[in-house]
């Protein structure tokens, strides 16, 4: 692939950890179960990696995966240490995140992330319905979530985020009004609720084209996204994204940053980066990232860069999926669009008529989704892209 | 050559009955095609003849016959069975003396046995009946011979029996050929004019020119007036098939070959024309071909506006290798510019559908196959309806005139009842039945054509369990008690959808068109109603729900390409649709709806 370039400091920086307890059902991330991988090997090449192309001063750090909290607490710290040497994102990060599971997030582990420097911490709570724990494959149970979410608050977590999965097979929307009321219950900072959503190659795809699992019908699935829209909102918690609520202030500013299409740099295997107006990723696969990161080069397999319409187009769909909106000013400045790329600015105009449809609503300068408009986001995002 | 030491003929028979495979043997048994090279239906090339099985396009062949140690030369012409493909045949027939009409031993004559047999009788041809497959042990060689005599009055009783399949046979046919099918009547020494049989476009040679020499010699190098289009083009090269293309720089009286002179300009070639030398003497023109009569028509419009003129060039194209399709510009205002063409029937629409996709590379939205109408207006004149979509209001005309076939079919007589019945059922009208053998009968009906296409002949199949067989003609206009449906898609009326009903079954086709529209149409963000009218009556309603839910849940930095990359492609397909309004109809839609269906029974 081509030569690296390099992000301006204070870039974000997310760093993919790709193993975790065993794969879940429904997961297309690029996570392997641990069991006879060499943990320490991925972090020495990880290392490798942030000191060819992790941006200096970044400021929000993002461990992902996979299941970062499944490394032994001292492993984490070090190589934290290391990356400190090399970046010096202890003085300038605002938000460390690490993603977090029930079986890996003992009261040991979670003073151990925190003292390391991480922030804010999100448990994969996904159910609590034992049975439907099972059929996603997960390897705790409620009560391991709850003791999870309990550690990370004695440790003295601030920011503590729960994930949830909704509509589920067979799941009625009462069950999962309950599901959510028990989290909301523990009163957690951030919340990502999620509509199951059936991946190509994954275990659920299987069963779903054997016809053993099914969908929910759309207006059952339409119920359960409007009761987390309605039970977190009672709950102080605000959507600011489309799968993503919060109490003011505690929104993740990394994963906006997504939204709001700005730069970003992915290290680890499967990780994705952004830098300029150019995208690009490592392979899926352990060895083939590994091998180039160890040598010192880049181990990028694919890369895109779009031309200015595109770049406004994909701005817009982005940013529409953000409670605020975005204005037709911030979005060509964020797609770095100029009238020199050629085309004039039609996306102003498609929001125009999206307005007047009601599928957008006006908020000062601002075009956000309307009501109607949220749960048909991708059709709206379509109208923004090409071709 | 000499013309006497020449036999031209065609095999000609119904479909499936050995005509291809007879060619083979021939092909093989005189040493023109290698026994290694040698392949099933060696003459069907075209990838939709191997796909389907079947021959599309007539081909022509040289091959070389010793007959009492005196060597001929045959030029074979392998036509089309089908009835959609009966102007290849036509075509053929006309560069013949001969016609070898094949009749499979085990099925018997069947409907284009007759229809095409018929065809060659009017050309004044020497038949040759020949009964095929005697190698099935359910062959019936002499009650056949009989169907034969009984349904052609030609004298069967010493029909040549053959096995395509094992050659047994073809030698004694071959024999046959040169003793009955008499020589071309041309000699080499006259003016001379030849008939333009066929035609292609090749890429990098231009048009290369079928033609059978009637009078006289041509040769390469000299200049060559076509008399019908007054074109003079230089023969660049001569030559006859072999079935490769192999040069020979002169044909002869009686010969059949091609000509080649780089000619790029489609329009320059017309299939029919004589050839005659340029500044030579005065020649008469040949009596060419009778234009086809067009049975079916249909809109192909592209899917992207802007490749009108592409399409055109490939219609055009196409044109010249099959004179039997027509076309002519429309306009709709739901589909734009395209081109009305008219077929013989629904094979040829479709074999013509998959043609331009695949060998001109064109994106297509096919209206659905309808027949032409003529209305005649309160003055007495006559107006011919081009589309349903241009039909009047009903108080501008006196009445609508549909085209009736006259249909013969051919079964075993233990049907003739299911028959009766699935032509009434499409407002068929009896007009005479004969026995063929003691187990055979033919059946012939005259029913409008609009119920022809509609799904006559899978109704036919299925009541006969494949066994009945059916050739149609144009007979006449009719009046008929005629509607307009009209198709409303959001309350707005789409000319391409609508059609042309009898009253009796307007109300159930209108139900049928909207459901399957309900089906093909995609849910969009608004509640769509599709209603059937007739005039301003609305006689059926169908309402497409309003898509609710369409979110990606989960869409992160790692994430973003993938996901865009899926909605983009989401969104090429819409532009595979038309809008109509704000409505995108699926181009599938557009042939779908009319079709008959499970649901509308
Ligand atoms: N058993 C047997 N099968 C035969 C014989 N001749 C042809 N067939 C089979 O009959 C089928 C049709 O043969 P074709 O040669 O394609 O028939 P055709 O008359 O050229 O058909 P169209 O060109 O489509 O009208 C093929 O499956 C042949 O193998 C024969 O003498 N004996
Ligand atoms: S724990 Fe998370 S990353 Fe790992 S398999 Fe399950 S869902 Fe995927
Ligand atoms: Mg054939």
């Amino acid at each position: 692939m081509d030569a690296v370039q390099s992000a301006p400091p204070g870039t974000a920086l997310y760093v993919h950890l790709p193993f975790c307890a065993a794969k879940c059902t429904y997961c297309d991330f690029f996570s392997l179960p641990a069991a006879g991988q060499d943990l320490d090997g991925v972090l020495e090449a990880l290392l490798a990696e942030a000191r060819m192309r992790a941006p200096q001063q970044p400021r929000t750090v993002f461990l992902g995966g996979g299941t970062p909290s499944l490394y032994p607490a001292p492993a984490i710290a070090r190589w934290l240490d290391a990356l400190d040497d090399l970046i010096g994102w202890r003085e300038s990060a605002t938000e460390v995140t690490a993603e977090c599971n029930p079986e890996s997030l003992d009261a040991h582990k979670a003073e151990a992330l925190l003292e390391a420097g991480i922030q804010r911490l999100s448990i994969g709570f996904q159910t609590l319905d034992p049975k439907r724990l099972e059929l996603f494959g997960r390897v705790h149970t409620p009560a391991m979530s709850f003791a999870a979410f309990q550690n990370a608050r004695s440790a003295g977590c601030e920011r503590l985020s729960v994930d949830l999965i909704y509509a589920a097979p067979d799941q009625s929307d009462e069950d999962w009004r309950r599901e959510l009321e028990t989290v909301l219950l523990l009163a957690p900072d951030h919340l990502s609720a999620y509509n199951l959503t059936i991946e190509p190659g994954t275990a659920f795809a299987r069963w779903h084209a054997r016809g053993d699992v099914q969908s929910l019908e759309e207006e059952v699935e339409l119920a359960q996204f409007h009761s987390a829209r309605d039970l977190c909102r009672q709950a102080g918690l605000h959507a600011y994204e489309i799968s993503n609520y919060a109490r003011p202030g505690q929104e993740c500013r990394h994963n906006i940053g997504y939204w709001q299409n700005a730069q970003y740099v992915g290290i680890g295997p499967s990780a994705v980066s952004k830098v300029g107006n150019r995208r690009f990723g490592n392979p899926r696969s352990i060895e083939p990232w590994k091998r180039p990161v160890l040598r010192g080069e880049s181990a990028a397999e694919w890369g895109e860069e779009l031309d200015g319409p595109a770049r406004l187009g994909e701005t817009w769909w982005l940013g529409l999926r953000l409670g605020v909106g975005l204005s037709a000013v911030e979005a060509r400045e964020r797609a770095r669009w100029s009238p020199l790329d050629g085309e004039p600015d039609r996306a102003e105009a498609t929001a125009e008529e999206l307005l007047g449809q009601g599928l957008l609503e006006r908020d000062g300068e601002r075009f956000r989704l309307s009501e109607r408009g949220l749960p048909l986001a991708d059709g709206v995002g379509r109208r923004f892209l090409a071709p | 050559m000499d013309p006497k030491l020449i036999r031209n003929f065609s095999i000609i028979a119904h479909i499936d009955h050995g005509k291809s495979t007879l060619a083979d043997r021939m092909l093989e048994m005189t040493g023109a095609v290698d026994k290694r090279d040698m392949r099933a239906q060696i003459l069907d090339d075209m990838d939709l003849e191997r796909e389907r099985g079947i021959t599309i396009k007539a081909r022509a062949v040289t091959i070389w016959h010793t007959f009492k140690g005196q060597k001929y030369q045959l030029n074979l012409i392998d036509t089309p069975g089908h009835v959609d493909f009966n102007y290849e045949v036509e075509k053929s027939l006309q560069a013949c003396e001969g016609a070898l009409l094949l009749v499979d031993a085990s099925q018997g004559v069947e409907a284009q046995t007759v229809a095409n047999a018929y065809l060659a009788i009017e050309s004044d041809l020497e038949i040759l009946p020949v009964l095929n497959k005697i190698d099935l042990a359910h062959a019936r060689p002499e009650e056949v011979a009989e169907e034969i005599e009984n349904s052609l009055g030609i004298d069967a009783t010493n029909a040549l029996a053959v096995s395509a399949k094992t050659g047994q046979g073809v030698t004694a046919v071959l024999d046959a050929l040169i003793e009955k099918v008499p020589h071309p009547e041309g000699r080499v020494d006259e003016p001379l004019r030849a008939l333009i049989f066929d035609a292609i476009y090749d890429e990098f040679r231009g048009i290369i020119v079928y033609i059978r020499v009637v009078n006289g010699t041509i040769e390469e190098k000299r200049n060559y007036h076509m008399l019908g289009t007054d074109k003079v083009y230089e023969a660049s090269e001569i030559g006859r098939f072999t079935p490769k293309m192999s040069r020979t720089k002169v044909l002869g009286a009686g010969e059949v070959g091609y000509f080649i002179s780089n000619i790029k300009a489609l329009g320059d070639v017309r299939v029919g024309d004589t050839i005659s030398l340029h500044k030579g003497p005065k020649v008469e023109m040949l009596p060419g071909y009778r234009p086809p009569s067009h049975m079916v028509y249909a809109d192909f419009y592209p899917t992207n506006t802007g490749d009108f003129e592409q399409l055109r060039e490939a219609l055009e194209t196409l044109k010249l290798s099959d004179s039997s399709l027509d076309f002519a510009p429309v306009t709709s205002e739901a589909l734009g510019f395209g081109f009305r063409c008219g077929f013989l029937g629904l094979l040829h629409m479709e074999i013509i559908q998959q043609r331009l996709e695949r060998e001109h590379d064109q994106d297509l939205i096919q209206t659905a196959p309808t027949v032409n109408y003529k209305i005649q207006l309160f003055n007495g004149e006559i107006e011919e309806i081009q589309s349903p979509g241009q039909l009047p209001d009903p108080d501008k005309y006196e009445r609508i005139m549909e085209p009736i076939s006259r249909v013969t079919i051919m079964v075993p007589s233990e049907y003739i009842g299911a028959v009766m019945q699935i032509t009434v059922d499409h407002r068929g009208d009896y007009v005479r039945q004969e026995y063929l053998s003691a187990t055979r009968v033919q059946l012939v009906y005259d029913i409008p054509m609009a119920e022809l296409i509609f799904d006559y002949y899978d109704k036919l199949k299925s009541a006969t369990r494949g066994y009945g067989t059916m050739n149609y003609e144009l007979r006449a206009y009719e009046a008929g008690d005629l509607v307009k449906l009209r198709i409303l898609v959001n309350g707005k009326e789409v000319d391409a959808l609508s059609s042309v009903v009898h009253r009796d079954h307007a109300e159930r086709r209108g139900r049928s068109a909207i459901t399957k529209l309900r089906k093909e149409i995609p849910r969009h963000m608004f509640e769509i109603p599709i209603q059937a009218a007739i005039g301003g009556k609305i006689i059926a309603r169908e309402t497409i729900k309003a898509l609710r839910k369409d979110v990606t849940a989960k869409c992160y930095g790692g994430d973003v390409t993938r996901k865009r990359k899926l909605l983009e492609k989401q969104k090429e397909g819409k532009r595979r649709m038309r809008s109509v309004g704000n409505v995108d109809i699926p181009q599938k839609a557009f042939l779908a709806v009319l079709g008959s269906s499970e649901d509308d029974k």
